[in-house]
């Protein structure tokens, strides 16, 4: 029995629905959707193009299927440790992937007091002191997350390597884009922010009632 | 999609390769002091031809630091505005074809001349984006030439020099993601902080820290020779005296005793002597009072 004016058919109507699909994917405002869709466009595509024997089109789909695949679980990876760090300990591990490496040599500044910041930085190793408070910064420390909310956008103190190291850093740019591309990560990334900033004040809050306590115990 | 909106987006879209930008200067800042008033509009005016409006405001920004900063009076706050300018207007290849542009058309096209200046190949590939420039540096470095020499011709004699000026201007809108671009901003940042760390430790070297911007000037050997130089007199003296590492009591001297030394020497001989007996010398006298 000729079976090839089936496969026609069936091309056609693979066709048909792929442009539906490439339609809907295009239309998408936000990424993790628009992965969806891709991932579902790759699938009809490869489906129509094998009984047609389309394989320019199969290689194309079978590269992009994974790939879009891969993106997708990177970004709800994402949301899924953004949103476990606002539960847990306010930590920045989860935007490693995203980050840069770049080796510091002993007296490099990273930036300085009232420059307009534009990146943040994650400390793997070596030795990082804030000048202008002397104030030392731990392995593992994030610096420069706050300046990204900030309304002046300008870096209130200076960092310098004191001892050769490493440090991870992420433009402001590629932390807005995340944020753009995905609501739900934009929202818990805000809420993890808010998180720090509290725990900040608290800190704060509590050096400032530290001090108090001898003045108070201080006989007049 | 309505017609405007659709050529906005792709005006948005095309925008560095039309040049299409804000032509809007920033305004002055407020509370600047009188007399610095044409320095920095002059500041704003060639930093406007020089890159654009964006850049402009960096410089007001980078100015509003210092408005009302105790320490700082009209004249130091003119002398910042004006280095602030020149070592913003750094001189590149597209800098050197720019000012020849102007420089034909301010004579409406009747001053024709050709002026050849040296670069060092990493000197050209570092006014390239970092994309292009870091391959280019690594093969350079390879094959042994990028310090190699190479004399460029820069004439509006012709019309295809001109039509090559033109180019090379364009070339600017690519100027801010160069490696070149990256080091300037770092060495304007780290001059500044040396003049806030001086109000806050030392005032009285003001004047001179700030004064030090001029030794940094041009391109090729002079600049790279002045930056050497810079550094040199910064890191062993001036970084060590804000640190409180160096005693250094009259640090306006001491930059001044090093300054005399600095000479065209790439080897930096006669500087690094100076630095290093102004060192002992301030070390010495930091002992003797330690003692006594």
């Amino acid at each position: 029995m000729d079976t090839s004016h089936l496969a026609e058919h069936a091309g056609a109507a693979g066709s048909f629905f792929a442009s539906i699909f490439v339609v809907a994917t295009l239309s998408m405002r936000t990424m993790i959707p628009l992965r969806v869709f891709a991932i579902l466009t790759n699938i009809v595509l490869i489906a129509t193009a094998i009984p047609i024997h389309n394989y320019p089109t199969l290689v194309l789909h079978a590269v992009l299927l994974p790939l879009n695949a891969y993106r997708l679980h990177q970004m709800l990876q994402l949301v899924r440790d953004v949103k476990q760090s606002v539960s847990s300990d306010l930590s920045m591990e989860w935007l490693r992937p995203f980050l840069t490496e770049r080796k510091c040599r002993a007296g490099e500044v990273l930036f300085y007091k009232d420059e307009k910041a534009d990146s943040m930085y994650y400390i793997v190793s070596g030795r990082y002191r804030l000048v202008e408070s002397g104030i030392e910064l731990p392995v593992g420390a994030i610096v420069g997350e706050f300046g990204m909310f900030s309304p002046s956008n300008v870096r209130t103190q200076t960092l310098e390597c004191v001892e050769s190291g490493l440090i991870l850093s992420v433009s402001y740019d590629q932390v807005e884009q995340l944020y753009v591309q995905n609501p739900a990560f934009g929202f818990y990334f805000l809420k993890l922010m808010t998180a720090r900033l509290f725990e900040n004040i608290e800190r704060l809050q509590q050096e400032v009632a530290q001090q108090n306590v001898p003045l108070a115990a201080k006989p007049a | 999609m309505s017609d405007h909106g659709l050529k906005s987006s792709l005006r948005y879209l095309f925008a560095n390769f039309l040049d299409e930008q804000d032509h809007t200067p920033p305004l002055l800042p407020e509370g600047l002091p009188e007399d610095a008033v044409a320095v920095a509009s002059e500041g704003i005016e060639v930093l406007m031809q020089y890159q654009g409006a964006s850049y402009a405001r960096l410089y007001v920004d980078r100015l509003k630091r210092f408005i009302g900063k105790q320490g700082i009076d009209g004249a130091s706050f003119c002398d910042i505005a004006r280095l602030m300018t020149s070592r913003m207007a750094y001189e590149d290849a597209i800098r050197i074809a720019q000012l020849k542009l102007a420089e034909h058309r301010g004579s409406g096209g009747l001053v024709k001349s050709t002026d050849i200046k040296k670069f060092r190949f990493d000197e050209l590939v570092d006014a390239l984006p970092a994309v292009a420039a870091d391959p280019l540096l690594v093969l350079l470095e390879k094959i042994g030439w990028s310090h190699r020499r190479v004399s460029i011709p820069f004439s509006t004699a012709s019309k295809s020099g001109i039509a090559r000026l033109k180019v090379e201007a364009w070339l600017r809108r690519w100027r801010m993601f160069s490696i070149r671009y990256a080091q300037e901003r770092a060495w304007v940042e780290r001059w500044l902080h040396m003049i806030n760390r001086s109000l806050a430790k030392q005032p009285q070297a003001v004047r001179a820290i700030i004064d030090t911007a001029t030794m940094v000037q041009g391109y090729g050997d002079a600049y790279r020779q002045g930056l050497a130089d810079w550094h040199a007199i910064i890191d062993g003296l001036a970084k060590p005296t804000f640190d409180g590492v160096l005693p250094i009591s009259d640090l306006a001297g001491a930059l001044a005793e090093a300054r005399a030394a600095a000479m065209p020497d790439t080897r930096q001989v006669a500087l690094r002597r100076t630095i290093a007996e102004i060192r002992a010398r301030a070390a010495g006298a930091g002992a003797d009072a330690a003692a006594g």
